[in-house]
């Protein structure tokens, strides 16, 4: 059992994840930038080290001082989180060599799927269907010319070391494809340190489907169900719900077996241990493509914890410790339906500018299938430093016309004043008729806006 | 406002013998006070409260001053020096040797004053300011944060 774990994120994260240690008893490290001093997992934490300045290259990413901070705290393990170190393998490294555990998979399994390149061939391997596109990394625009020509326009230059929806761009012909693909590996050596990219057909207007996995070091693995996340804005997730909408569809049953033992499959071939997500797009005439696995716990994994019953950062640490996973296939239900609304500090009415700032008023929504995982209290101050989401709002109900009906009724109860918040434009998305139909795909938000600000 | 300012506000009060001293303006808010503590003899002991907050106010108060009763004779802020790593802090180069410094030392910026150790490498830490040691703020070998002070100094 470990004893004392270290939290190497910030935020509403960071309070999830002491939530699971305080209950499984086991005593917390936070650690925290200057800009973070009065933040909440700050004060919920057993112990609490200021690691440095505010921007995160001065903290919550400098390795060498979170593993300062964890040897003089004398941990057991760490837990990442979600962004940040979370994916990096030579954090995960230098952690074991500290003796250390990480809570996260194994290096193996990370090297296995170190980028998007080397995962889309893993998943090729693995007998799964993967969208047309390179072979690997495109290093000339005479390769891109050629890749594109093979598998036709429209067609997207993707940063093998992106992630979380960033590093991507569309060309419809020859000429934005050269420019991009220019553009878009300058970009990637600034934003990720690696210029390479890769080509994949762009296909138009799909469903965002990811499976939630999970795996024991016995090579035991099972999925926890998909989550549809199509409600995108710039490839940010905002609304993700399961079960998906798409594979209700009497028309799309098959699907869902079909796109879990894929997940399975891939998770197998690259040894994968702990939690994890295989993210599929779903096209039009039902036809379904791996696009990358996420090494991590992610933002949106309380839907499937409230549709499954299971806790999964819990489940993170028990794994971590070399629990066996003691559930099968068979033993994980769907019940119920769930949706999330990520609430941000950002002014709709204004593209979506951050509204970094000290909260004045705040009072969440509660009552019976309501659940908020958030880090924000009245008055504190959201720093500019970081990412602008202040809180998730969660809903469950018995069937998709109660969680919707429930998460309207929610949002209408918020009351933060002193930042601009994104809960207006959530309450536009649920009130749709097309959401509420089901019928959306990653165009969505897209097509909202241009109806609500037509002139944009 | 920076220590040049601060510096020039400390001068007014001694000349003018002002031992508390208040601003609040839209974006800080400085709270100066002098007091004299500890025994006699010719140099007294000086303790300065210097509270500097940046606030991100909205509807910010007005500008306000608050002059007290006069007092004591001039005295120099002291500064933190603070740690610019996390790791647990040693007074000695080795358990058997004697502290880098003392109370009363004069330092420079290149003086060692301490040893911070992280992940098994001792990293030697420097004062980088010139004045005299007036307060050790850490004991031997337990753990320190960044920027957490480590010693007192009166710069000269």
């Amino acid at each position: 059992m470990f004893e004392k774990i270290l939290v190497a994120n910030r935020g509403e994260i960071a309070v999830r994840i002491i939530r699971a240690c305080k209950e499984l008893n086991v005593r917390t490290v936070a650690i925290y930038s200057e800009a973070d001093a009065n933040s909440m997992h700050v004060q919920m934490a057993d112990e609490a080290i200021c690691i440095g300045k505010s921007p995160a290259s001065e903290s919550y990413l400098r390795i060498d001082r979170i593993v300062s901070a964890a040897e003089i705290t004398d941990v057991d393990a760490i837990h990442p989180g979600y962004g940040f170190l979370a994916e990096n393998a030579h954090f995960a490294d230098v952690c074991e060599s500290c003796n250390i555990r990480f809570i996260g998979p194994n290096s193996r399994a990370m090297s296995a799927l170190e980028d998007k390149a080397v995962s889309r061939a893993l998943a090729k391997k693995a007998d799964v269907p993967t969208p047309p596109g390179s072979e690997g990394v495109v290093d000339t625009e005479q390769d891109a010319l050629a890749v594109a020509k093979k598998i036709g326009y429209p067609v997207m230059i993707k940063a093998i070391a992106g992630g979380g929806g960033r590093g991507m761009r569309v060309a419809h012909n020859d000429i934005s494809l050269v420019k991009g693909f220019h553009t878009a590996r300058t970009e990637a050596e600034k934003a990720f340190g690696n210029s390479g990219v890769y080509i994949e057909k762009f296909i138009e207007n799909p469903h965002h489907i990811e499976f939630q996995i999970l795996g024991d070091n016995r090579g035991n693995i099972i999925h926890l169900g998909e989550r549809d996340c199509s409600i995108q804005r710039r490839n940010q997730k905002l609304v993700e719900e399961s079960p998906s909408p798409l594979l209700e569809n009497p028309k799309y049953k098959k699907l869902r077996e079909k796109m879990g033992k894929a997940a399975i499959r891939i998770a197998k071939e690259a040894n994968y241990t702990n939690a994890g997500t295989v993210e599929f797009i779903v096209d039009q005439a039902g036809n379904f493509f791996f696009l990358e696995v996420n090494k991590r716990i992610q933002v949106e994994h309380p839907v499937t914890e409230e549709v499954t019953g299971i806790d999964m950062v819990r489940y993170q640490i028990m794994l971590a410790m070399g629990e066996p996973l003691r559930l099968s296939q068979s033993d994980v239900q769907l019940k119920g339906h769930a949706i999330e609304c990520r609430i941000n500090a950002e002014d709709p009415f204004d593209d979506f500018r951050p509204s970094p700032g000290r909260i004045e008023m705040y009072y969440q929504p509660g009552g019976h299938g309501v659940r908020v995982d958030t880090h924000a209290y009245a008055g504190y101050t959201m720093p500019p430093y970081y990412d602008s989401m202040l809180g998730k709002l969660i809903t469950f109900g018995k069937d998709r016309r109660e969680a919707m009906d429930r998460m309207s009724r929610a949002l209408s109860e918020y009351m933060i004043t002193g930042i601009k918040t994104t809960i207006a434009f959530q309450q536009s998305i649920l009130q749709d008729p097309n959401f509420r139909r089901g019928v959306y795909s990653t165009s969505f938000i897209e097509q909202l806006l241009s109806r609500q600000f037509p002139a944009q | 406002m920076d220590l040049k300012d601060i510096k020039a506000i400390i001068d007014l009060m001694k000349k003018n013998s002002v031992s508390e001293f208040e601003l609040e303006k839209q974006d800080f808010k400085i709270r100066l006070k002098r007091g004299m503590s500890g025994g006699g003899g010719s140099v007294g002991n000086y303790e300065e409260a210097v509270a500097l907050n940046y606030a991100q106010a909205m509807n910010a108060p007005p500008p306000a001053v608050t002059v007290a009763a006069p007092a004591l004779p001039p005295g120099i802020p002291e500064l933190d020096i603070k740690s610019p790593m996390i790791g647990t802090f040693y007074r000695s180069p080795s358990p058997e040797s004697a502290p880098y410094i003392e109370v009363g030392v004069e330092v420079n910026p290149e003086t060692v004053v301490c040893i911070i150790e992280a992940m098994k490498v001792m990293n030697e830490i420097k004062a980088e300011a010139k004045g005299v040691i007036t307060q050790v703020m850490v004991e031997n070998a337990k753990p320190v944060e960044f920027g957490q002070p480590l010693f007192k100094i009166r710069p000269n």
